[in-house]
């Protein structure tokens, strides 16, 4: 999986590139206009990172530039105007999401994944962990052949879990991700507990041999 | 209690003329009067040379003791009665035609006849009736007060209509004017300097503010947006860190604070920038939404939270509430005040939602059993005391959706150790 950065702040690009990097993905960086815009004539990516406000162009001027070359590349905007107009013209133009800083890099991924399994199938359909796989398109679960009939927020959280296995995900990502702005802090420690411990008693019931463990003060991994 | 500007003159005028009128009326008056005398008195001089000299050749003259037709009557005085000079007076005598008593102007004077002999002469002459005149002059000075008074109505009506018209042009123009959205300076439709000027000085007035407002509009979301990298930045590099594996546990725990922190900063910058743009009427996508969608839609990911907390959900809706207003803030604005419902609510304790044709109440089981203070729960960054999870923006965030943004009224009530919140169509 190749991806572009397109972001101009180094900082923030050295940060993205390394998590990226540590996910497996082959990663390209441009920080400004011109760049990109020679990447993109000269590449094809899978997905493609695009900061909107760039010092010499306009995210949305390079986003029009991929769609009139015809490029298949999935584009998730990255702004910092989290703004509805922004979004809806990004995604009118044809980006596949629209991120608003700051984002969590763990939610990164997971955009990242689905952008390019809808955008061309080019990903993978289906993700599996030990004998649990899960279909993120018809959003069902299989413990070895048998379906693992889940709710809606709990496919999200083993969703979450399933794209990163063996690595942490801390409760305010999980909580963020999947039950939005609406959960507060206050009650996400204990929320994400009854939760967890809901799925994984219906993982147990089901045979599955994946399990979470709890990571104090950070959050779960899945194992 | 104001008063249009046409009538306070008209108050003041009208006052000012009954005081001018009635000290011209006592000056014409007298000086009419004094007139009147003195043609009167000017004739009987004159009758009087005629009579004496009448009386010195013929001597029935002399006889002629009553008035009658002739108007004067000879008395014959001693000469100790006799006096030099012309003495008017006025007298009242029985008029025949008028059948009344008319009042007369009287001449006294005496004279010698030939021989030395004294006489007395009075003559008279019908006069003007004080009263009568005063009478007239009264009701005629009334009828022209009157008169003017109309006068000036209709002309200051008329005239100040006209003359003020680009004035009240500017006042309906100001009227229509809100700040932040585009003003349309006045075409030039008078000729008056003032007015002209005016409009000038309050179109510079709006320019420069609408600029300063601008100004500040664009300083707050820029600094908004700019503490969006470097926090994106600092929450990244944290979020890398955390996923080390070499990190040690009490690291590990203080980087995970250290997010919570940094997540309540975003948090808070977000809610900020939310309610600049709701104050600046940035959302401008309005369409008329049935608020029972999104409460089920708000209420249906509020499920695993309430079923978590133990909390009854009482939903009942009893017609179909529509309004116009934005997709987002209205998914905001609901889900602001069921979070707090259920935020500020015991284990156990109970939310009663209901929709009616203009109105949504959301009830929820009072942790501490007493009201909310009014008047502070819809201020910024107003928390309870102990209350350090909340930004303290939810409820300005709601109130500004829908008194700014919306039609709608949101108003707070304490019944039966419940807190409600009701958001009301404002025209119903």
């Amino acid at each position: 999986m190749k991806i572009l950065i397109i972001e101009d702040e180094p900082a923030l690009l050295v940060t993205v590139k390394q998590f990226l990097e540590g996910e497996k993905y082959v990663v390209e960086t441009a920080n400004n206009f011109k760049t990109a815009t020679e990447r993109i004539g000269t590449y094809d990516y899978d997905c493609i990172l695009l900061d909107i406000m760039l010092p010499d162009g306009s995210g949305i001027e390079l986003l029009k530039e991929i769609k009139i070359l015809n490029k298949k590349d999935a584009v998730i905007i990255l702004s910092a105007k989290n703004s509805v107009e922004d979004k809806v013209l990004g995604l009118d133009l044809g980006a596949d999401d629209y991120m608003a800083k700051p984002f969590s890099l763990m939610e990164l991924h997971a955009r990242i994944k689905s952008a390019i399994r809808r955008n061309y199938q080019k990903g993978e359909t289906t993700i599996a962990f030990k004998n649990v796989e899960l279909f993120p398109d018809d959003r069902k679960v299989f413990v070895g052949k048998a379906e693992l009939v889940l709710n809606r927020k709990e496919f999200d959280l083993l969703y979450y879990f399933m794209i990163r296995p063996e690595k942490v995900l801390q409760k305010t990502v999980l909580a963020e991700s999947v039950w939005g702005d609406n959960i507060d802090q206050a009650d996400s420690l204990d929320f994400i507990y009854s939760q967890i411990k809901n799925l994984r008693r219906k993982l147990k019931e089901s045979h599955a041999e994946i399990d979470f463990q709890a990571v104090y003060g950070i959050g779960y991994k899945l194992i | 209690m104001s008063i249009s500007l046409k009538n306070y003159t008209l108050k003041y005028l009208a006052a000012a003329l009954l005081v001018i009128i009635a000290v011209w009326a006592a000056l014409f008056y007298a000086v009419i009067l004094d007139e009147l005398y003195d043609n009167t008195d000017d004739g009987l001089k004159d009758l009087k040379i005629q009579i004496i000299r009448k009386a010195y050749t013929d001597d029935a003259t002399l006889g002629i003791n009553e008035f009658d037709f002739n108007q004067f009557k000879i008395t014959p005085v001693s000469s100790a009665q006799y006096k030099e000079g012309n003495f008017f007076r006025n007298e009242l005598f029985y008029m025949e035609y008028d059948d009344e008593m008319e009042p007369y102007r009287i001449l006294e004077t005496y004279f010698l006849d030939g021989n030395g002999n004294h006489y007395r002469l009075e003559i008279r002459t019908s006069t003007v009736e004080e009263d009568d005149f005063g009478l007239d002059l009264f009701f005629a000075l009334i009828f022209l007060y009157i008169f003017l008074v109309v006068s000036i109505v209709l002309i200051n009506n008329i005239v100040l209509k006209k003359v003020w018209k680009p004035f009240y042009g500017t006042l309906e123009n100001l009227g229509k004017y809100e700040f932040g959205k585009q003003y349309k300076p006045k075409q030039n439709t008078t000729e008056i300097r003032e007015f002209k000027l005016l409009d000038q000085k309050i179109d510079k007035m709006i320019e420069r503010n609408e600029t300063a407002f601008t100004q500040q509009k664009q300083f707050i979301e820029n600094a908004s947006h700019e503490l969006q990298t470097p926090l994106a930045i600092a929450i990244s590099k944290l979020d890398l860190l955390i996923e080390r594996e070499t990190v040690p546990q009490e690291i590990l725990t203080d980087l995970s604070e250290t997010k919570h922190g940094l997540i309540r900063l975003v948090n808070l910058n977000k809610s900020l920038l939310l309610l600049s743009r709701i104050e600046n009427n940035q959302y401008t996508d309005k369409r008329e939404i049935e608020i029972n969608e999104v409460v089920k839609h708000v209420l249906d990911d509020f499920t695993d939270l309430l079923q978590f907390k133990n909390i009854v959900l009482d939903f009942a809706e009893t017609a179909v509430f529509k309004t116009v207003i934005n997709p987002d803030l209205a998914y905001i604005l609901i889900s602001n005040l069921i979070r707090n419902a259920v935020k500020y609510n015991s284990t156990g304790g109970k939310i009663i939602v209901t929709v009616h044709a203009a109105e949504i109440t959301i009830k929820n089981t009072a942790v501490v059993k007493e009201p909310l203070n009014v008047e502070l729960i819809f201020n910024r960054f107003y928390k309870a005391a102990n209350d350090n999870t909340s930004t303290g923006l939810g409820l300005s965030i709601v109130k500004s959706i829908a008194e700014n943004h919306a039609d709608l009224n949101i108003i707070y009530a304490f019944e039966n150790n419940f807190h409600v919140f009701s958001v009301k169509a404002r025209n119903s």
